[in-house]
Formats: structure tokens, C-alpha cells, sequence
């Protein structure tokens, strides 16, 4: 009975009685306002059309995945959660400033008495947007220059490129992503760059160009990355004073190297979340025939969260690590209290890294004191009590594990202390710390007394 | 021999000379070239000269490893000294010294014969080697880039041809041709012939720094091939400086194991 929209891809239930019910009462006036109440109350609606209007460049074919489960409501408030759920979909394409969602009931020739439609009405983003800032740092300035295509091809395609042009450094980076229609989370992307860095705690200058292309999917709850990137890196002394184990890792190499990555992340949100756990292996294989496996755990729960991180480089050749591939420990995002990555291996006050770690941390986060500001500005803040603990080192592999355990749990590097934290929207999270160091080593730098720290991820 | 004097250039200069000093270069086999082969052999020669061991130990990025981007280095104690020049300062400073024995005039004369060397030898190798197509292309390029795997040894290759090419630009070599080249080393080797005379030493009777200098030149010179011998065979017109070249590889280098000699193996004396 009817006609039925060409998007539908269910078979539409009908019943006659009712049918013949609502055909009659939808005449009346004041019985229409019973009607209505009686839609609202769980009333069994057929969504007959979609609509999707305010599309130009889109295609339309990435658009029936996200929307397709709306036709699958059997009752009013179905309709909404379903629609809402699609909206949400919509957003997360990156394609649309804003969705709204009308939903009416059917009109035209072929509409049910309880049919529905629904219409999102969309706002695509502007072809091309541009960024320019300025950026002053510790005697540099920079000029930086942003340019973002999003939906290049009307696919959900996204082409980014930035530019920074400084005193110092020039850098440059430029991506290419592209879902799959219809699973978003399953997507690939291309990238060229060229980065710059400069370590002042290794006396280390590096810069790498290079081009990596990724393939993410999804598989049940795990999120799946894997990564084949090559660089070519060029490692240099920061100041005449670099020691010479710095020195002898100078010049050119190349890089190329395949990795795979598996998340797991239920938290409610990536800075200073309340719930949740993060689970991240990380493996890579270069071609000097390195394997690296990196773990970071992460658990929370209300006011408790602990970390746990750990890595481990396994030369399986006879070439030695490179000092850019060996992992570092300490700072205010790392172990507190101690410099930025200054423990560990050293020389003559230049830090090395080490080919193995292992850190944790436990917090207890607790409201401001005496919660100034309750509900609003004062909501940003925590104060938290933590434990953090820490070992980095190289390990002599012609031992056994036995031995890599023992040379891992001796010379525990841990500090304890507390702070507040302050979380930037969803960008970066600040802290500010009373540390105590403990178990420091000849060589550590340490921190202690209050320590500042700014970033995304902290131990 | 050797004057003591005490001049505090810096607090290293107090320190003796360690067992341990090491001289850095390109890898001897397959990726120095000439005029890196040269300039290290007049640092051995200098070094042997003073009567001071040093080990050499060669690496793929001792370019990249040097303060001053130019191979040979030496790593005295936790000194890092780069180029015949500083180095000499550096051991007068330690106390040792060729020169001490030379009067001003002749310690000016010294510092212009090895400014030639420096502007006439050492840039027409530098020429020869990248700025000759053919030679860039058989010999330079890939020994520069032996080392480096796909496709870095191009790119590191190509960068230092220009760069070269560069500088030969900025100091008016650019528009030389290869004759005209040859001309100017023989113009060199000529005035050095004519200051050696019949002299053992520049300076009579003992070596100096400009001795070493000349030495690691046209030893490497005679000793390297190239893809034609026009170059050795401008040195080899001049018989004094051959007996010369002959005279300290025989004093400084015959005398202690055939390990310790740097530049080739080859003898002058079996060069057809």
C-alpha cells in the first residue's frame, strides 16, 4: 500500500487497522491534537523519506551509510535517538559546519498517515580555508601558514598543508586523507614533511624529510594503524660543546621503516578524562633491522588513575641504535621532578637515551580546596597528588631476560608529590607541581621544588 | 728540537698529549677522495713530524662529524680540532712546534707558500674532482656517496657537487677550463720547485708545517689515479720535489709499520 522512497532498504511494516484509524482522525481538528499525543506515545511510524538538503560538492553516495539506519525506526522516539545518531555521523565526516534535523510528517502523493520524514538539513565547510600566525619562541621567530582543503573530491577527502618559514628553521608538512565511504574509521592518508628539532637536553639538531602513508581499521573494539614511513634524517651537534658521543652520531641516514599500532581507548575524553582505560602497543621494524615495541596503559577511574608505559628496542643486526630511536625519560610530562629527559645514560651532560623503560604513575585527583569558582571557571581545575616511577637503560643483549629484569628493577628513579592541573578545553592540559625526586643517580638532572608542565600526554 | 713555550690558548694546553688522539676521516677505500686524501695526510705528516702518535680512524660521516664541515679532525682529550691550521695552533699551544726555529721573514714566507699550496693545489684538485664532468661522474659521485643507500647517495652527491660548484663560482674558478687548470698547478709546482732548490726542507735543514703540507699534496698527487694522469704528470716534471716526496715518506713513514701509513700503498718509486 503506497509507494515507498527509493532510499528505504527495509521492507515497511503496515497495518491495516490502525491505518484506517488514523486516515479518518487526521481530519478533524481537535482530534488531531489526540492524535498527535498519541503519536508521541510510542506510536509506530514508517519513515518513508530521507532528505539530505544543502549539499554541493558532497556526493551522495558517502551520505546513505550514515544516514541509513534512520530508516530503520519502528516508533517516534527510535526516529529521534536514530536521527540524532545520524547526525552525529554526519558531523564526525568533517565535511559539514552544522546538520539540523526536521522531522516531519510524510507529505505528498504517496504519504503514509504515519509516515515520517526526516530532513538534515546541511552546511557544507568552504572549499578552502586558510590560517596565518606568527610564532615568537627562545630567540626565533616564525611565520606559519596553514591551508586546509576539506572534501577535495566530495568524498570526505581532506588535504592539509602548513608552512612555517622562522630565523632559524624552516619546516613544511602536507596530508592527504581519505576515508572509505560508509566506514569512516576505516582510512588511509598520505604525508610529506620535513620537521626540525632541536633537543638541548642531548645537545642534539634533527631534521627529518620524509613521506609515510598510513592504513587505519577498525576491528571489533580495536582501533588498527599500520605505517610505513621514510625518512631521511640528518642529525647534527646543537653547540660546539656537544660531547662526542653526540658528535659520532652526526650525518645523514636513511630511515625506512613499517609499524603497526593497536588502541584501545574508552575514556570520556582525551585530557583529564573521569572514566575510562588506553591501551596502545606500538611495534616497528627499520631497516636496520630494529624492533620496537612500546606499550602505554592507561586506567581511570573517577578520582584514581594509573599509567603504566614501557618500550623496549631490539637491535636483532649489529649496528648499534641510533641516539633518535632510543626512548628518554623524565620531565613534567614524564617522571616528575627530574629535568626533561635527563635521565639515564649521559655524556659529559649530554643524554643518550636508553634502548629500554619502563615508567608509572598513580594520581589521586581531588576538587580545588575550598572549590572557588564551583561550577564554572573552577571546574577546569584539579588538584592531584601523584607517584611516578621510572627506569631507562641499555641493555648488554648477549644476557639473559633474568639479567634485563634485575638491571630494570635496580636504580628505581620515582618522586612523589603534588600540584594542580588545569585542562584546556580538549587541547592540552597544564600542571603545576611540588615535586620530590628520589632515587636519583649520578648523571640524573633533577627538578625538585616546583615544575612546570604543559602538554597532551602525561605518565 | 722542539722549543717549550708556554702559551695558555686555552686550559687543554696544559694537559699532555694522550695516548688516545684520534684522526677522523672519510673511509680509505672506498669513499675519500683526493682532495680529503691530501689534506689528511699533511695532518699524519705534521703529526709524525712532531713526533706525536695518533690513531686514524676512518668513518662514513666524518665530514658530518667535523666542527668546521672539512675532514681531517682531530680528537685530542675532549678537544675536537678540524683543518692543518687550527691544528697547528693547537699543538703549538700544547708546546710543540716545527716553525720555532724560523725568523719573521721566514715565518711570512712560510704562511704565503702554504696559502698557495692552499689556493692553487688544493682548489684545482677540488676543481678536477666536481667541477669535470667526467671525473664527477666516474670517480667523484659515486665514491662520495659509496656509503649511502638509494636514494640518499644521489641527493647527498648532487648536494655537494653544487656546493663545490658553488664556491668555484664565487672565486672566479668557474670560467677555468681543464688545461687552464693544469697550467696553474704546474705555475704552483714551479715555484715550489724553485724554493725548494737543492734543499732537503723548505727551510734547509729541518721540516716544518709547509713541509707537511706539500708533502700530503703531491704525495696523494702521484699516488691516486685518476681517470687520466695528466695531474701527476705535472708534478712528476719537477725531480726535486719528487726526491723531496720521496725523502720524508722514507723518514716519517718507511720507518713504522706499513699499518700506519695512510695514503696509498703504492711506493713513488713503482709508478711507471
Amino acid at each position: 500500500m503506497g509507494t515507498v522512497h527509493a532510499r528505504s532498504l527495509d521492507p515497511l511494516p503496515m497495518q491495516g487497522p490502525e491505518l484506517g484509524l488514523q486516515a479518518d482522525d487526521m481530519d478533524l481538528g481537535e482530534p488531531e491534537h489526540e492524535e498527535k499525543q498519541e503519536v508521541l506515545e510510542n506510536k509506530d511510524v514508517v519513515v518513508q523519506h530521507v532528505h539530505i538538503g544543502g549539499l554541493g560538492r558532497t556526493k551522495e553516495d558517502i551520505l546513505t551509510y550514515e544516514i541509513a539506519d534512520v530508516f530503520r525506526a519502528k516508533n517516534l522516539i527510535d526516529v529521534m535517538k536514530k536521527s540524532h545518531e545520524a547526525r552525529q555521523r554526519l558531523l564526525r565526516l568533517g565535511i559539514f559546519r552544522n546538520v539540523e534535523v526536521v522531522i516531519d510528517t510524510a507529505e505528498g502523493a504517496d504519504a503514509l498517515p504515519n509516515g515520517l520524514d526526516v530532513t538534515f538539513e546541511v552546511k557544507e565547510l568552504r572549499r578552502m580555508t586558510g590560517s596565518y600566525n606568527t610564532m615568537v619562541g627562545n630567540n626565533e621567530g616564525s611565520m606559519v601558514l596553514g591551508l586546509k582543503l576539506p572534501n577535495v573530491f566530495g568524498r570526505a577527502e581532506k588535504l592539509t598543508f602548513q608552512f612555517s618559514y622562522g630565523t632559524k628553521e624552516t619546516s613544511y608538512g602536507l596530508s592527504f586523507f581519505k576515508p572509505q565511504p560508509g566506514h569512516f574509521e576505516r582510512n588511509f592518508s598520505i604525508n610529506l614533511y620535513k620537521v626540525t628539532g632541536q633537543f638541548p637536553w642531548s645537545s642534539l639538531r634533527e631534521t627529518d624529510r620524509g613521506v609515510s602513508t598510513e592504513f587505519s581499521f577498525p576491528i571489533w573494539r580495536t582501533n588498527h594503524t599500520l605505517k610505513w614511513e621514510g625518512v631521511w634524517r640528518e642529525l647534527g651537534c646543537l653547540a660546539r660543546t656537544s660531547s662526542f658521543a653526540v658528535r659520532e652520531e652526526s650525518g645523514h641516514s636513511l630511515k625506512s621503516s613499517l609499524s603497526h599500532t593497536m588502541v584501545i581507548d574508552t575514556r570520556n575524553s582525551t585530557i583529564l578524562p573521569r572514566k575510562g582505560a588506553l591501551l596502545k602497543i606500538n611495534q616497528v621494524c627499520l631497516n636496520q633491522l630494529l624492533s620496537l615495541f612500546h606499550l602505554l596503559i592507561f586506567l581511570v577511574l573517577q578520582v584514581l588513575s594509573t599509567s603504566l608505559w614501557g618500550g623496549m628496542l631490539l637491535p636483532l643486526g649489529d649496528k648499534p641504535s641510533s641516539i633518535a630511536d632510543r626512548f628518554y625519560l623524565g620531565g613534567p610530562t614524564s617522571v616528575r621532578g627530574f629535568s626533561m629527559y635527563s635521565i639515564g645514560p649521559q655524556s659529559e651532560g649530554d643524554y643518550l637515551g636508553g634502548e629500554v623503560y619502563w615508567a608509572g604513575g598513580l594520581h589521586l585527583y581531588t576538587p580545588l580546596p575550598f572549590r572557588p569558582g564551583r561550577g564554572s571557571f573552577g571546574e577546569l581545575f584539579r588538584t592531584h597528588f601523584f607517584l611516578n616511577a621510572g627506569n631507562l637503560c641499555n641493555l648488554n643483549y648477549g644476557e639473559g631476560p633474568r639479567a634485563h629484569l634485575s638491571k630494570l628493577a635496580e636504580c628505581i628513579r620515582w618522586s612523589y608529590g603534588a600540584g594542580i592541573v588545569l585542562r584546556l578545553g580538549n587541547i592540552a592540559r597544564l600542571e603545576l607541581n611540588y615535586c620530590i625526586p628520589m632515587g636519583v643517580r649520578s648523571g640524573d638532572r633533577i627538578c625538585d621544588g616546583v615544575q612546570f608542565g604543559a602538554g597532551i600526554r602525561f605518565l | 728540537m722542539s722549543v717549550v713555550h708556554v702559551m695558555s690558548l686555552s686550559t687543554a694546553a696544559a694537559e699532555p698529549w694522550p695516548e688516545k688522539a684520534t684522526l677522523y676521516q672519510p673511509l680509505k677505500e672506498d669513499q675519500i677522495l683526493l682532495s680529503d686524501s691530501a689534506s689528511s695526510l699533511a695532518v699524519q705528516t705534521f703529526l709524525r713530524m712532531c713526533g706525536l702518535p695518533v690513531q686514524v680512524s676512518c668513518c662514513a660521516n666524518a665530514e658530518y662529524m667535523s666542527p668546521s664541515g672539512k675532514v681531517p679532525f682531530i680528537h685530542v682529550g675532549n678537544q675536537v680540532v678540524s683543518e692543518l691550521g687550527p691544528i697547528v695552533q693547537f699543538i703549538k699551544a700544547k708546546g710543540h712546534s716545527l716553525s720555532d726555529g724560523l725568523d719573521d721573514v721566514q715565518r711570512a714566507e712560510m704562511k704565503a707558500y702554504m696559502e698557495l699550496v692552499n689556493n692553487m693545489l688544493l682548489t684545482a684538485e677540488l676543481y678536477i674532482q666536481w667541477c669535470d664532468d667526467y671525473t664527477a661522474t666516474e670517480i667523484s659521485r659515486p665514491r662520495y656517496s659509496s656509503p649511502y643507500s638509494w636514494p640518499l647517495n644521489h641527493i647527498l652527491a648532487y648536494q655537494k657537487q653544487w656546493e663545490v660548484q658553488r664556491k668555484m663560482n664565487a672565486i672566479g674558478w668557474s670560467g677555468k677550463s681543464l688545461e687552464q687548470v693544469y697550467e696553474d698547478v704546474s705555475q704552483c709546482c714551479q715555484a715550489l720547485s724553485q724554493r725548494l732548490g737543492t734543499q732537503p726542507y723548505f727551510f734547509n735543514k729541518q721540516p716544518t708545517e709547509l713541509d707537511a703540507l706539500v708533502f700530503g699534496h703531491l704525495f696523494t698527487i702521484l699516488t691516486t689515479q685518476l681517470t687520466n694522469d695528466e695531474l701527476a704528470e705535472k708534478v712528476k716534471s719537477y725531480t726535486n720535489l719528487l726526491s723531496f716526496c720521496h725523502r720524508i715518506e722514507h723518514t716519517y713513514f718507511k720507518e713504522h709499520d706499513r699499518e700506519s701509513q695512510s695514503g696509498s700503498p703504492q711506493s713513488i718509486v713503482d709508478i711507471p
